[in-house]
């Protein structure tokens, strides 16, 4: 019997297409069942999902602080305005400066005096009590070890009376930062794991179910690989939807969360980059949701399915 | 075409289910095999699906000792084999189409094929009409001419039966044999065991008796 390839390949989808569809009708006869199921996969594959999006947030607000990264030197009394620029001058040199702004003890004092109220109090000052500061912004790709050296050099410089920068702050955040995120990757780990034994105990019992239409399939002369199918077809379905419920609820908590954090992101004065529905989270999840799902089968499959043989 | 020689099967826990048979069936032929029970009807039938591995002696289907055969390779091996039940083992959360299908299904046959395929089946065994109902709703009889359509669906060159007229009255039972001989007149080599000797004598077939597990 000779077949063309376009038949054979027509008739290899036509067998998947069955499976799929067959895998899908049987998750139907037992709606409840199978929506607790996705559920369960769909909140396990979202908690690690969310507190990713949570840290990427963090990251976001401290990220573009240590972009704005700025040293604040005081000048020693009696530097006066043309030392001062010629200093901004020599420092703007440097690679890790991006630029320096002078704020002469006038600029300061003409400040002070606008936003405090205390102008008649000031001016009963003889002297500008106030120092003259260059306030150093740094480049962005600076890390914080970087920032500290600069500052230690500049703290010796002989214009220098003091220094004062926000380093430990975004220092310890980094650290929060990275311990967290090395947190949400074990618990991700552990959660998929859960994902995988949630869907192979699912197939399991699917395959317990079905034991009498494995074992006519085996007398009628279903290869392993036709009896395998629609099983895995079964996983499959559960880690897309399960993916798709967990992006809903990210989404969700996302959309939650949006309203104080974008005030919180003004504060910073940046612009918070990840959004709820996003299409680019959904194209992440699906992957690993549908590679849980046929991992979970697979394993099931394996193990159980070579214990059914016909009577 | 089946060819058995000084097979015997021997079961865990030493008791023998055949011993040392040795019986040739040509190509095309019908043949009863009869025997009290227990004698070992069901286990020569269960050996030539491989059901059961032989423990001793040659068995060989097309040429093909089929003793050894690797466990893979059993599915293209069953295909070759239409088998009927006495319990008919159909699947009783489908329709009698589906249950039809499946030995098609598993060749990867397109589906208009099946479609054809499985109404031409239904057909010769006469239940055409039936094929939107699920087999718990038919009768004894008509439950066995779905698993008999089942089995000669995708044409093979071997049918097999195990006590198909089991639980059928007489009138009944001659409807299948009828089928059975009709199948074979297409060529299809058939073994079928039966208790039935009345209506084997009319039939006038060779006859394979069994006696604990030997020929006689
Ligand atoms: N799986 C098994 N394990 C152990 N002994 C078995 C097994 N299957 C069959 N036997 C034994 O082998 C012998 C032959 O059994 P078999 O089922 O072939 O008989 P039969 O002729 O089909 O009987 P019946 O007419 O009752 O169906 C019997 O003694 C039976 O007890
Ligand atoms: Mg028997």
């Amino acid at each position: 019997m000779r077949v063309t390839l376009s038949a054979r390949i027509s008739a290899w989808i036509d067998q998947h297409q069955r499976s799929a569809y067959s895998s899908y009708m049987e998750m139907r006869r037992r709606p409840l069942a199978a929506m607790m199921t996705l559920l369960v996969i769909g909140i396990t594959l979202a908690l690690p999902a969310s507190l990713l999006s949570l840290l990427k947030i963090s990251q976001t607000l401290t990220g573009d602080h240590q972009q704005n990264a700025s040293i604040s030197l005081f000048l020693k009394n009696g530097i006066v305005d043309q030392k001062a620029l010629r200093v901004a001058a020599d420092l703007e040199q440097q690679p890790q400066i991006d630029h320096v702004e002078l704020l002469t003890s006038a600029d300061a004092m003409e400040e002070f005096r606008s936003h405090s109220g205390f102008g008649d109090a000031l001016d009963a000052l003889d002297d500008n009590p106030l120092p003259n500061v260059l306030l150093i912004h740094l480049t962005p790709d600076n890390s914080s070890i970087d920032i500290r050296k600069l500052a230690a050099e500049l703290k010796e410089e002989s214009v220098t009376d003091s220094i004062e920068y926000d380093q430990g702050w975004i220092e310890r955040m980094q650290a929060i930062t990275q311990a967290i995120r090395r947190a949400v990757q074990a618990l991700g780990f552990g959660l998929g794991l859960a994902v995988m034994l949630i869907i192979g105990n699912t197939i399991r019992l699917e395959i317990m179910n079905r034991r009498e239409e494995i074992e006519v399939t085996r007398l009628v002369g279903g290869s392993d690989d036709f009896i395998r199918r629609p099983f895995l077809y079964i996983g499959l379905i559960y880690g897309l939807f399960g993916a798709l419920i967990a992006w809903l609820l990210v989404s969700i908590l996302l959309m939650l969360v949006s309203g104080p954090l974008g005030r919180l992101a003004e504060l910073y004065d940046t612009a918070i980059s990840l959004s709820a529905f996003s299409l680019h989270a959904l194209l992440l999840l699906i992957p690993i949701g549908i590679s849980f799902g046929l991992a979970g089968a697979w394993l099931a499959v394996n193990r159980h399915l070579s214990s059914i043989n016909p009577e | 075409m089946i060819h058995f020689e000084n097979v015997s099967k021997r079961f865990p826990g030493g008791h023998y289910g055949v011993s040392n048979i040795t019986l040739n069936i040509e190509s095309g032929a019908l043949a009863f095999i009869t025997g009290h029970s227990g004698a070992g009807k069901s286990t020569l039938l269960r050996l030539i699906a491989l059901l059961e591995r032989p423990t001793r002696g040659q068995l060989l289907i097309d040429g093909r000792n089929i003793g050894r055969l690797p466990e893979k390779e059993i599915p293209a091996h069953r295909r070759k084999i239409g088998l009927i039940f006495q319990d008919h083992r159909l699947l009783n959360d489908r329709s009698v189409f589906d249950n039809v299908a499946l030995p098609l299904h598993v060749r990867g046959f397109p589906v208009r094929e099946v479609g054809k395929r499985v109404r031409a089946s239904l057909d010769k065994v006469g239940l055409l009409k039936k094929e939107k109902v699920l087999p718990i709703t038919l009768s004894s009889g008509e439950q066995q001419r779905v698993g008999i359509a089942r089995a000669i669906v995708s044409r093979p060159p071997i049918l097999l039966a195990d006590e198909p007229t089991g639980n059928l009255d007489p009138e009944l039972s001659r409807e299948i044999m009828d089928l059975f001989l009709a199948f074979n007149q297409l060529g299809i080599t058939t073994l079928i065991a039966s208790h039935d000797l009345d209506l084997i004598k009319k039939l006038g077939r060779p006859v394979i008796n069994l006696q604990q597990g030997e020929l006689t």
